[in-house]
Parts: structure tokens; C-alpha cells; sequence
């Protein structure tokens, strides 16, 4: 009776320790998918990087595989001793010859694949400068004279290489945008640069790579590739000042702005605002983030970052506006959102 | 005890001195492909930075630096070989504290450390002969 009931229960306990596993996997299978993943790239530089992942991931298993096999072959299948002769082809076979073999091959094979990941650009530049923590975006196209500012968002031409410069304000980020390629890092004072080819037009996220600070887990900005003739459109949007405000709430929203000195920090292209502490805010509305990748942009989301700023994003700069009362918070809402 | 086989009061000098040399020759082999890897290394990046338009001038001087590398390694190996002397003797561990195993034990670890050295120059000479831009 007693010995049942144990065996039900380590059963029960295998049961539970499968279903833990397969849960597990599948969980696991998941994080290769979605917006964020070096496993699923949508750019050439990502696709090569995908492909170099799985052949050594490939050679790996197999070298495993050979040296378990044979540690399984020596002590359990075959415990006689070996001959000297075997015993020395195998060290210097299996020690030095294969080794340098497959070693030289995946060098080979890695240094074919490196000059490319720095190909330079097709036209378009980008100076991207890591902010704590957030991130300052311009774009120049070619022959430009002055850039077209834009803050935590990157949009690419889809099919188009695109050249990025990074470059910091005050401590090392890491710009990495997994589904299109490598990661490279933004030291203050000293310029790096990437180049970056989305495939097809799509939807993804980046996220700051290198730790940076209290906020450095909410440094993420959405990244969007389109068709070059409907990303040429949105530049040129993107570069025009900001509209004027429509209704009566967005009217009120934009006097409190400029009464609560929030163009100190913020420019609003067209307006008196032309502070450069933080994000452009001219065509926030149509972002598709707000705080670096940490809220929606809807209203609700506007008056939340206003009144608790430091409660979303712990040590950021700008003050929270809390004490503004709720109507004027959706006012203000209202004018941002109204920022297209 | 005959005059013939009175032990020469020098011989063992002699003999240490040997020694001495060939535990400096054995460090010969790692010295040239750090040389080589300090070469390939500094050239480069120095080329790269103050002018990179002789880069493809800089690539073959590496790449002649690299034969001679692996001559220098090549012939240190072929002196180690004989040192060793594996073949003769049939003795691959020279266990015992002897003068002579300690003479081919040696030769032994410099034929290790030539062949060492030869697969770290080629590889070290991988990337100057794949990376054709300073990019």
C-alpha cells in the first residue's frame, strides 16, 4: 500500500516534471520569434549573422556528439586498453589534425562573412546619439545640409542600405536592432558606424545593449522599414514643422505646455519651444512609442508619462507633472497627441 | 677502471650548457609567432590609421613575413625532430631523469611547441589574407 502510493506519487511527480519541460520548450521556441529576435531576422545583415549562429550551433552538436561518443567507447562499450598505435593516432589525429581542420575552416568561414556587416550605405545617413535614456535620431539624406530631427523611432527604406552613426552624450550605449543585424556600441566623443538593409517593409524593436544606467532596461525605440517612395514621404513629413492645434482641449493643451516651461527641453519645430535637453517633440504624436519604448502613445498613455514620469522611468531627467490637475493633463495630452 | 672510460671532468659542463641552449631554443618557436602576431596586428592597424592606401603594400610585406615565419618555425622543428630523436630510440616520454631523456624531452616539447606555433601563424595570417579593406 505504502510502496503504491510512493510510486503513484514519483509517476505523478514525472508527469508534472514532463509537462514542466514541454512548457518550458515551448516557452523557449517562442523567444525565437517576434519583433526582438536575432533567431528571426528580417535583414541581410541579421540573415548572415541567423546562418553563422547555426552553423556553429550545427558544429557544436557534432563535436559533442564525437567526443561523448568516444567517452561512451572507451568506458563503456570497449574498457580493454587501447594500443599504443591507436592511442597516438587518436591524440594526434583527433587532438591536432581534426581540430586544426575545423578550426581553420569556421575561422575561414567567419573572417568570408565579416567585411560585409560594415558594407557602407546606399544614400541615406543616420546619426543616432544614445541619451540617458533615450535616443536622439536625425536624419540626413543625401547632399543634405541640415539633418531632419526625430527622437526615439528609427524608419528605414526597405531594400535600401541605410547608414547609421552612432555616437553617446555621456556613457557607453550599445545601438541593436536584432531582427536587422549586429550590435555596435556609442561612446561619448568617439564616433562608430553600421549600415543596415531590412529586407521586406515590417515592424520591429531595438533595445540599448549595453547597461547605462537606472532606466537602461526601458532604452528600446520601435524601428519601422517601409517602401522607399512611402518612407520618402514620411521624411518629408517628418521634416515639415508641427501642425497647429485643432481642437479647443489641444489649444489649452499647447498654452499649459508653453506656461509649464516644457519647451525649455523640448522642440516643437514652428513653435516658440526649441529646447534640445530632450526628445523632439514636433511629431510625437505619430510616433508609435512614448519614453523609449516604454508606453502606447495613446492619450491615456500621454497623461500617465506627464503626471509620473519618474514612477514609469526610474532617475529620467524630466520632472513628472503631477500636479497638474486631470483636466489639464488631458489637455496637454490632447495637443501632444494632436503632434502628427 | 681504464684511462678510456675515466669520466672527463668537463663533460657534464659541457652538457649543461647544452641544455641550457636547447631550453632557449625551445622558446624559439612561440617568440617568432608572437612576432609574427605583433607584426600582423600593429602593421595593420597603423596602416589603417595614418594611410590606408598602403594597405595592399602592407598585406604583402605580412604575407612575405609569414613565409619567413614559417621557415624560421619549419627549420627550429626539423632541429627539435632530430633532437628528440623518437624514431631511434622508440621512447616517447622520456621518463627518467637522465641526461639523455632530458636532451630528447626537451626536443619533444620544442617539436610541440614548432607545431604550435605554425598553426598560430597561419591562422594569424587568415584575416590579413581574407580582410582585403581596412573597413
Amino acid at each position: 500500500m505504502t510502496a503504491n502510493t510512493t510510486d503513484t506519487g514519483r509517476r505523478g511527480g514525472a508527469d508534472r516534471g514532463r509537462t514542466g519541460l514541454l512548457l518550458l520548450t515551448s516557452v523557449i521556441l517562442a523567444g525565437c520569434e517576434g519583433q526582438q529576435s536575432a533567431l528571426a531576422p528580417s535583414g541581410e545583415d541579421a540573415r548572415v549573422l541567423g546562418n553563422l549562429f547555426w552553423v556553429m550551433l550545427g558544429g557544436a552538436v557534432i563535436l559533442w556528439l564525437l567526443v561523448n561518443g568516444l567517452f561512451f567507447y572507451v568506458t563503456r562499450i570497449n574498457r580493454a586498453a587501447l594500443s599504443r598505435r591507436f592511442a597516438n593516432g587518436l591524440i594526434v589525429g583527433g587532438g591536432v589534425i581534426f581540430p586544426t581542420i575545423v578550426l581553420g575552416g569556421l575561422l575561414t568561414y567567419g573572417l568570408s562573412i565579416m567585411p560585409d556587416q560594415r558594407a557602407p550605405g546606399d544614400g541615406l545617413t543616420l546619426r543616432v546619439t544614445g541619451e540617458q535614456w533615450w535616443w536622439r535620431v536625425e536624419y540626413w539624406p543625401e547632399g543634405a545640409e541640415t539633418p531632419i530631427v526625430a527622437a526615439n523611432e528609427i524608419r528605414l527604406p526597405a531594400g535600401e542600405r541605410s547608414e547609421i552613426r552612432l555616437d553617446s552624450a555621456r556613457v557607453i550605449h550599445s545601438f541593436w536592432i536584432p531582427s536587422l543585424g549586429g550590435k555596435m556600441d556609442m561612446f561619448p566623443g568617439r564616433e562608430t558606424r553600421m549600415s543596415l538593409k531590412p529586407e521586406v517593409a515590417g515592424r520591429w524593436r531595438g533595445q540599448c545593449a549595453e547597461f547605462c544606467g537606472a532606466s537602461h532596461a526601458l532604452m528600446a525605440f520601435e524601428v519601422v522599414a517601409m517602401p522607399p517612395d512611402d518612407f520618402n514621404a514620411w521624411l518629408q513629413a517628418q521634416a515639415a514643422p508641427a501642425t497647429s492645434p485643432t481642437t479647443d482641449a489641444a489649444r489649452r493643451g499647447a498654452r499649459i505646455f508653453a506656461r509649464e516651461g516644457c519647451g525649455a527641453c523640448h522642440a516643437v519645430r514652428g513653435t516658440g519651444a526649441r529646447g534640445a535637453v530632450g526628445p523632439d517633440l514636433t511629431h510625437v504624436g505619430s510616433r508609435l512609442s512614448l519614453g523609449a519604448g516604454t508606453l502606447t502613445t495613446t492619450l491615456a498613455d500621454f497623461e500617465r508619462w506627464i503626471a509620473h514620469t519618474g514612477a514609469i522611468k526610474p532617475e529620467v531627467e524630466m520632472p513628472g507633472y503631477g500636479h497638474l490637475g486631470a483636466a489639464e493633463l488631458a489637455d496637454l495630452a490632447q495637443y501632444l497627441k494632436g503632434l502628427e | 677502471m681504464s684511462d678510456e672510460h675515466r669520466p672527463d671532468p668537463d663533460e657534464e659542463r659541457r652538457e649543461f650548457r647544452e641544455e641550457r641552449e636547447s631550453l632557449w631554443r625551445i622558446t624559439l618557436a612561440p617568440a617568432t609567432w608572437v612576432a609574427h602576431f605583433v607584426a600582423s596586428y600593429g602593421v595593420v592597424a597603423v596602416t589603417c590609421a595614418k594611410a590606408p592606401d598602403l594597405l595592399g603594400a602592407a598585406r604583402l610585406g605580412l604575407g612575405l613575413f609569414t613565409l619567413v615565419a614559417l621557415a624560421i618555425i619549419l627549420w627550429l622543428g626539423w632541429r627539435a625532430w632530430r633532437q628528440w630523436d623518437v624514431r631511434n630510440t622508440g621512447d616517447y616520454t622520456n621518463a627518467l631523469g637522465e641526461a639523455e631523456d632530458r636532451h630528447q624531452f626537451l626536443g619533444h616539447a620544442a617539436v610541440l611547441l614548432a607545431l604550435i606555433s605554425a598553426i598560430g601563424v597561419v591562422y594569424g595570417t587568415l584575416p590579413v589574407v581574407m580582410l582585403e579593406t581596412c573597413r
